[in-house]
């Protein structure tokens, strides 16, 4: 990746993981760097940028995506797609070049930590999955109405997807709505496939009396456990966040 | 009596279960039932006392017919006592389960009637659990000592992890303290679950029964009876290697009961406690040995230094390490380095050869392995010398202030000037 020219050019995408491969491919068959790349919806026109539009391409985004299992390793696949979910503002550019890379070192890239856009892309990895393998215990389904839940969340990366994957293999049977409340999406399950789409319109019914009797025993039960004489709030909110707090049932 | 009753009762019963982890199972969701195993384990909340919640770890009765000292549930203890009925523990977990509170269910209880009739009323939990609900979460029973080996047999084929405790390290402190308990009642038991584990593993059929997925745990009291870390860290290391447990859990004791045979503590040693698991990663990761980190001249662990670094100053012949030679379970023992950061390092010198800024890189800490490695034969700072008095004093000024800082108090000028009886007479008589 050396020899390949820096172009002064910023790419605005739609944001979607297809729209970022459809730029790996673009970027990698003309051997170029743009300077920046950027979500459409996030970018304030400034005249000092040269700006291309990337029109995402499924064909070539799918290229890329086996691709990237066949020549980099599944590994890499599974760190490409977490970092991805991440909320680090470049995330894009430190994912461009850690794949780019990998297409002309293969496996071996995941080796190579010192080298700073493949150690920020396990870090932003590392942080997606965290906090997806969090809430994958912190989240709290409420019945709202008959075998159907409902979760509400605050995540800092956007990790209701494979959030929900976790919970589909758990509950096969079990109708449930998801609602990242940070982003305003909500992913909704009916037993059979699921469907991610804008949260404005969702209305949420009220809580009937059996899930009120479940959530004070689960309250009681929060409280007994613990032990009096070992207090130790600090080490409570360094595993617990006080971030994630008010979606919670229980009152730590 | 109302489930809420109950649930407070026999939860608060079982709190000083130290064992609260769901790991090492990973039972698949079968024919659209609820739940499935983890095999991470997953942590669902944690509680004040910093303690993750993970599974509802309730006891199944507390009407209990032994008088072990240090238990709150003995039966001369005036607590209110309480029993689930089968039905009753399956409707709860199964609940918490879809709401998603829990990982799944840790059941114990105290012994009613006989140990058999015990065994039973879990055995019947459970097993309406797995058969009737199809549930395959996450499921934790007590063996209950002194049971039968068919009971044995059935709760296995049904749980994920067995567990028995032995909470008294030594022979003499269980006379003492739980003169009712014997310890071959603990260990038989224990013997057999870990021999069907190996079993079980060694049968071929692709159909064979689960038996014990997530292996067999047990606990230790420390802090109740007079035993030194060193005899405790060598019994957990037999447990480890002769019947294969998967953990040792270490339960500071806490004052509950007052008995002439039992100590009164202020508060419960939590930083020993701390030491002996810090001690037991090291035998089960790190490939430690016991007599390495303890000895008869030195049987307990220091307070201010970590078992490893306190090893690490006592074999400085052994060190400093260089990063980019040391296997990987010489790099285990440098001080400050652990499983996941030795992974890393291994990794990243097949690329590139590491220096002191390339390991900051790779997120490994220096704040105390700087003192035992070189990296490409240099030592990491000029400043610094490699001997035992100066890293010493050095390591231990950097844990000060991690360690609860000792209660100081102001002096008063007046303290030792008590008023004497006979002062007080003179005053009394006005001619003071």
């Amino acid at each position: 990746m050396s020899n390949w020219k820096l172009i002064n050019k910023t790419y605005l995408y739609d944001g979607s993981l297809d729209g970022f491969l459809t730029i790996v491919f673009d970027c990698y068959s003309t051997k170029t760097l743009p300077q920046k790349i950027l979500v459409k919806t996030d970018y304030t026109p400034n005249f000092l940028d040269n700006i291309v539009s990337i029109q995402t391409d499924p064909e070539k985004a799918e290229r890329v995506f086996t691709g990237i299992e066949k020549n980099i390793g599944y590994i890499t696949l599974n760190n490409t797609y977490y970092a991805f979910l991440c909320n680090e503002k470049d995330k894009e550019i430190c994912l461009l070049k850690y794949l780019c890379d990998g297409f002309d070192y293969g496996p071996k890239i995941n080796n190579r930590l010192t080298i700073s856009y493949v150690f920020q892309v396990m870090a932003m990895k590392k942080r997606a999955f965290g906090e997806c393998h969090r809430l994958k215990g912190l989240l709290r389904f409420q019945e709202v109405a008959n075998n159907l839940y409902y979760a509400s969340l605050h995540p800092d990366n956007n990790i209701i997807e494979p959030l929900a994957h976790h919970f589909i293999n758990r509950l096969p049977t079990q109708n449930f709505i998801i609602h990242d409340k940070t982003r305003n999406i909500c992913l909704l399950y009916n037993g059979k496939e699921y469907q991610i789409m804008d949260a404005t319109n969702l209305k949420i019914p009220n809580i009937s009396e059996t899930e009120q009797k479940y959530q004070e025993l689960w309250k009681l039960f929060f409280k007994t456990i613990s032990i009096s004489e070992r207090k130790n709030p600090r080490c409570q909110m360094q595993y617990m966040p006080k971030k994630y707090w008010k979606d919670l049932i229980e009152e730590p | 009596m109302e489930i809420l009753d109950k649930l407070k009762i026999l939860a608060d019963s079982a709190k000083y279960d130290a064992s609260c982890s769901s790991s090492g199972s990973n039972r698949k969701n079968k024919n659209n039932g609820i739940g499935n195993g983890n095999i991470s384990g997953i942590c669902h909340s944690w509680g004040a006392d910093g303690r993750c919640i993970s599974l509802l770890k309730i006891l199944f009765s507390n009407a209990c017919m032994y008088d072990c000292k240090y238990c709150i549930n003995r039966c001369t203890n005036p607590v209110r006592r309480a029993t689930f009925t089968p039905q009753e523990v399956a409707d709860l977990t199964i609940n918490f389960y879809k709401r998603n509170y829990i990982e799944g269910l840790f059941l114990s209880s105290a012994v009613i009637k006989s140990p058999d009739y015990t065994m039973e009323l879990l055995i019947q939990a459970v097993s309406i659990l797995r058969n009737e609900y199809n549930f395959n979460g996450y499921i934790h029973c007590k063996t209950i000592p002194g049971c039968s080996k068919e009971l044995i047999d059935t709760l296995g084929a049904l749980v994920d992890r067995l567990s028995i405790n032995i909470e008294l390290p030594s022979n003499d402190s269980l006379k003492l303290l739980a003169p009712q308990k014997e310890k071959t009642g603990i260990l038989e038991p224990m013997t057999y679950v870990s021999n069907g584990i190996k079993r079980n593993k060694t049968e071929k059929s692709k159909f064979k029964p689960s038996f014990v997925p997530a292996g067999q745990t047990t606990q230790l009291i420390v802090g109740a009876t007079p035993e030194s870390d060193l005899k405790i860290l060598k019994l957990s290391e037999g447990l480890y290697q002769k019947l294969s447990l998967k953990r040792v859990y270490y339960s500071a004791y806490v004052s509950i009961n007052q008995d002439k045979n039992l100590p009164t503590l202020e508060a419960p040693p939590l930083l020993r406690e701390n030491r002996l698991y810090q001690a037991d990663w090291l035998l089960r990761y790190y490939g430690f040995q016991a007599d390495e980190l303890l000895n008869e001249n030195h049987p307990n662990f220091n307070h201010i230094l970590d078992p490893k670094c306190d090893w690490a100053l006592r074999n400085l012949d052994k060190f400093p390490v260089e990063i980019n030679m040391a296997d990987y379970f010489t790099l285990l023992r440098i001080p400050g380095i652990g499983v996941i950061s030795a992974k890393k390092i291994i990794r990243a010198r097949r690329e590139f050869l590491l220096d002191f800024e390339s390991l900051k890189k790779l997120g490994v800490v220096l704040k105390r392995a700087k003192y035992f490695i070189t990296c490409k034969g240099k030592y990491f700072d000029k400043v610094y010398k490699f001997n035992q008095n100066f890293i010493e004093t050095n390591l231990i000024t950097q844990e000060r202030n991690a360690l609860p800082l000792p209660q100081y108090q102001q002096l008063s000028i007046f303290d030792t000037l008590q008023p004497t009886k006979e002062d007080k007479i003179k005053c009394l008589t006005g001619s003071l």
